[in-house]
């Protein structure tokens, strides 16, 4: 029952209503909007298309075979051998070789890396590690790690060996044409046409006009969509909002870590900014992949805060933020809780902050192992916590004894939405809630 | 905070169908819960509160606390007043896999947990009665559990031998039998695509009569399968032998007799797409539109090929002239013919319109171009993938895809599906 009930809830989320069912058409251009730059990382949507990683991650979380044919570990998961995919090309023709893999992981990461080093062993890709990395095969389906040729296609765009390749970018519109011969079965839309920077209600007005057939749906305006009767697709709780603080500094102090951990109010981001969507969260890993994240208590405590703070006055401390206006207000929230425990808190950009003491960050639930999506967002932290067991209570303690640091203050986790016109079908979401365009196919397809 | 340890003991508790049968599905995982609080608080008096997150009914936890005070009094564990120094929070929860039973153990400033994993129960289903009557019957076959698929693998067609079941998946066919526990695979063989699979992958298995060979269909390529008998008494069971090949050869789409091709009409596929391009041979002396389905009824002047077109609509084929069909607007991309022997005999089944969880299968009689229900809606437990006439006539078999999301892999599953009379 329990996954008939996952299922469900995924599946009316999901699913677009058609007015009578044919098998999927081949054809037709797929318009999408998006605020946001569709080639960062993680997420992007265009990265997902133009690019493959050496896995991919089924939906059930395990990984799956994709530009890597096989794998096997040795010596303890200390050392990985990918055997590559024979005949596979990039977008400009140029083969797949185990070279140009490493020469795309080594300028993806070359440091704080989940792997120590990475070298090319024949027609295959080897990791070592200090530790054992169990996750290995599960972390390379992310985003951070798709691989991507050096050179660039006559268009001037990025050269991958994905679904759909780069053919042109003009007017804010990056254009993807399917890819005919690539080593996955042809995408059923010929073209997919993402428009770039567009303002939330720019989306949603060339949503209603039909020049969109999907758009961005922020979480927080997850109502106003409704009432707007736009047709809103939602994952699951799929991105976790959280408070990364610095280790060093003023705040190198566990206490005043602690301190501000404790002084956070997460029903207000939840109740006011938020609009009640998605759930209140101290854990890393959403309750639905777990079940243990009621173990990490959500309340705050400023007497507590208070306690721990003791008799220190900590200097003024920059809290920057990254992204759209309902960040900005919850850091602004968050900085009047700190101010409410004795800190002061000055809200600042992204962009203009080199070192900031603590950054509000959203990080995208890749995978739905709960070893490995821990270690995802570890590694997207910056931190580099070995997790050498895959079962859930090894996951369990690693993930309570790295919160209990307090570098990372887990808040909320909200879902990742869209809304979309009456011409998609088929459309699924990955397990961190990015549309799988791919797959998706249109109605008025010739 | 808190301090918390945790005890590095899950254990993942498995309740076989067997054992739910025989007794409650709750006694094994709290007799594993109870040893693993007694392992930590050791003999001693505690304070036990149950919480319930999963969606275990209210009126089983009762039950469940009683199991649990049972099992961790038999080791020394005894329910105490909250009073007590030592305290058990055993809360029920559970995410988008399994159950998760935890308890919080608190002696003094120290917590410690221990985590049982509790496999949920299958559930069954029931169908309901009609005129005439569709069942279904899920083949004994967990497709994802079989060796060598991978969760999420598509099944294209499945036809049953003399041996046991081969199945037709993207780039390979196989054959599985069943074991004493469970299927498992005998033979393999790659399908040599010359090409990737396309999206939406397709496929046909047509076995002889007897059972003892059978030629396979996919997107650009051809299977043909024959079982070798073993040459003396003694010498095992027999094998199949498997050659594939590259080829655009047509596909038979429909047959009067099934068992029987050559009596049939062959169309050709399109190998990058999802669809039949509307050649067929022998030609019917009409331009056949691109299809997705097509399936010969029998009617009093003859055989008549039914076509469902890439563009939704349904047309008949006979003498010469393509006529459309009416009363099809709740059809989905497939069907196939039943011979029944109720009513006029022989029914289309219809997979049901729209993109649907759970997708349906009806009969439908057409007496003439009007397409006429004449069953109740059979509800099925996923979209319909593949739809085709069993070797006999008298069922259809369905493939039914199980869409899933984060958290769980698209399961495929058989059913066979029959008609009787009321």
């Amino acid at each position: 029952m329990l996954r008939q009930v996952a299922i469900s809830f995924l599946v009316a989320a999901l699913v677009i209503p058609a007015a009578a069912r044919t098998r999927p058409h081949y054809g037709g251009t797929v318009r999408v909007e998006v605020e946001g730059d569709p080639w960062q990382r993680p997420g992007g949507l265009a990265r997902r298309l133009v690019f493959d990683g050496l896995t991919a991650m089924s939906a059930d979380g395990t990984p799956r075979p994709a530009l890597a044919l096989d794998w096997k570990s040795e010596n303890d998961d200390r050392r990985w051998q990918f055997r590559l995919r024979s005949g596979v090309r990039f977008h400009d023709g140029s083969p797949l070789t185990s070279p140009s893999v490493v020469a795309s992981l080594v300028a993806v990461c070359n440091t704080n890396c989940p792997w120590t080093a990475v070298r090319v062993a024949g027609s295959s890709v080897v990791f070592t590690g200090d530790s054992p990395m169990p996750n290995l095969p599960a972390l390379l389906a992310g985003d951070d790690f798709r691989i991507s040729s050096a050179s660039t296609n006559g268009a001037g765009g990025v050269v991958g060996t994905g679904p759909f390749q780069t053919t042109g970018f003009a007017n804010g519109v990056l254009t993807l044409t399917a890819n005919d011969s690539g080593w996955q079965s042809r995408p059923f839309v010929d073209s997919v046409e993402i428009r770039v920077r567009r303002s939330i209600h720019d989306q949603w007005l060339d949503l209603s006009v039909n020049r969109a057939d999907l758009v961005e749906v922020p979480a927080e305006q997850l109502h106003p969509a409704r009432d707007q009767h736009l047709t809103v697709l939602a994952s699951p709780p799929v991105t976790l909002l959280a408070l990364q603080l610095s280790s060093s500094g003023v705040l190198g102090d566990p206490n005043l870590r602690a301190a501000i951990a404790l002084a956070v109010d997460r029903g207000v981001l939840f109740n006011v900014i938020f609009q009640k969507q998605g759930e209140v969260t101290a854990s890393l890993l959403p309750s639905a992949l777990t079940g243990y994240a009621f173990l990490f208590p959500t309340g705050r405590d400023l007497n507590k805060a208070d306690e721990l703070r003791g008799s220190i006055t900590p200097p003024p401390l920059t809290l920057a933020v990254e992204g759209g206006s309902a960040l900005q207000l919850a850091a602004q929230r968050i900085a009047l809780n700190l101010r409410e425990a004795g800190f002061t808190v000055q809200v600042v950009n992204a962009a203009s902050a080199s070192h900031p003491d603590l950054r509000l960050r959203r990080f995208s639930l890749e995978c739905s192992q709960p070893s490995a999506a821990l270690e995802s967002i570890l590694h997207a932290a910056g931190q580099a916590v070995p997790l050498p067991e895959q079962s859930l209570a090894a996951t369990f303690k690693a993930e309570h004894d790295f919160l209990n640091r307090n570098i990372l203050i887990p808040l909320l986790y909200l879902p990742r939405a869209y809304a979309s016109g009456g011409r998609l079908r088929d459309l699924r979401f990955a397990p961190d809630g990015a549309p799988d365009l791919a797959q998706v196919s249109l109605e008025d397809a010739p | 905070m808190k301090r918390v340890s945790l005890v590095a003991v899950v254990l993942s508790v498995l309740m076989s169908l067997a054992a739910h049968a025989s007794s409650s599905p709750w006694e094994q995982p709290a007799r594993t819960l109870a040893e693993e609080i007694a392992s930590i608080l050791g003999p001693g008096q505690a304070h036990l509160t149950i919480r319930n997150l999963s969606t275990i009914p209210t009126d089983q936890i009762p039950a469940i606390r009683r199991l649990l005070e049972q099992d961790l009094k038999a080791r020394g564990v005894l329910s105490s007043g909250a009073d007590s120094a030592n305290s058990i929070l055993i809360t029920l929860s559970e995410n988008v896999r399994e159950r998760l039973w935890v308890a919080e153990i608190v002696e003094g400033n120290e917590t410690r947990v221990a985590m049982v994993h509790v496999e949920p129960p299958i559930e069954r289903t029931s169908t309901t009665p009609e005129s005439i009557v569709l069942r279904k019957e899920r083949l004994p076959l967990m497709l994802n559990n079989l060796p060598g698929i991978l969760p999420g693998d598509a099944l294209l067609a499945a036809v049953d031998t003399s041996s046991g079941m081969i199945l037709l998946r993207p780039e390979e066919i196989g054959l599985y039998a069943s074991g004493e526990v469970f299927w498992k695979g005998e033979q393999g063989a790659d399908m040599k695509q010359p090409r990737p699979a396309p999206r939406d992958a397709r496929g046909l298995l047509i076995r002889s009569s007897d059972g003892k060979s059978f030629t396979a269909y996919a997107a650009g390529t051809e299977c043909v399968g024959i079982f070798m008998p073993p040459l003396g008494a003694g010498n095992g069971p027999g094998s199949w032998t498997f050659q594939c090949h590259p080829s655009d050869d047509p596909w038979p789409i429909a047959q009067a007799d099934p068992a029987n091709p050559s009596t049939g009409i062959k169309a050709f596929y399109n190998a990058a797409r999802d669809y039949f391009t509307g050649v067929v041979t022998p030609s019917l002396g009409v331009d056949l539109p691109p299809f997705y389905s097509a399936a010969m009824l029998p009617r009093p002047a003859g055989a008549a090929l039914i076509i469902g077109g890439i563009d939704g609509k349904v047309q008949s084929v006979e003498k010469g002239a393509l006529k459309p069909i009416t009363g099809t607007r709740d059809w989905g991309s497939d069907f196939a013919v039943l011979r029944s022997g109720c009513g006029a005999g022989t029914q289309i089944i219809a997979s049901g319109p729209g993109e649907a969880v759970s997708d349906s299968l009806r009969a439908y009689e057409l007496p003439a171009l009007e397409a006429i229900p004449a069953s109740a809606s059979l509800s099925m437990d996923g979209t319909v993938t593949a739809l085709w006439t069993a070797h006999d006539g008298k069922s259809v078999f369905a493939v039914v895809r199980k869409a899933a999301g984060p958290g769980s892999a698209d399961q495929y599953e058989v059913d066979r599906v029959t008609a009787s009379c009321n």
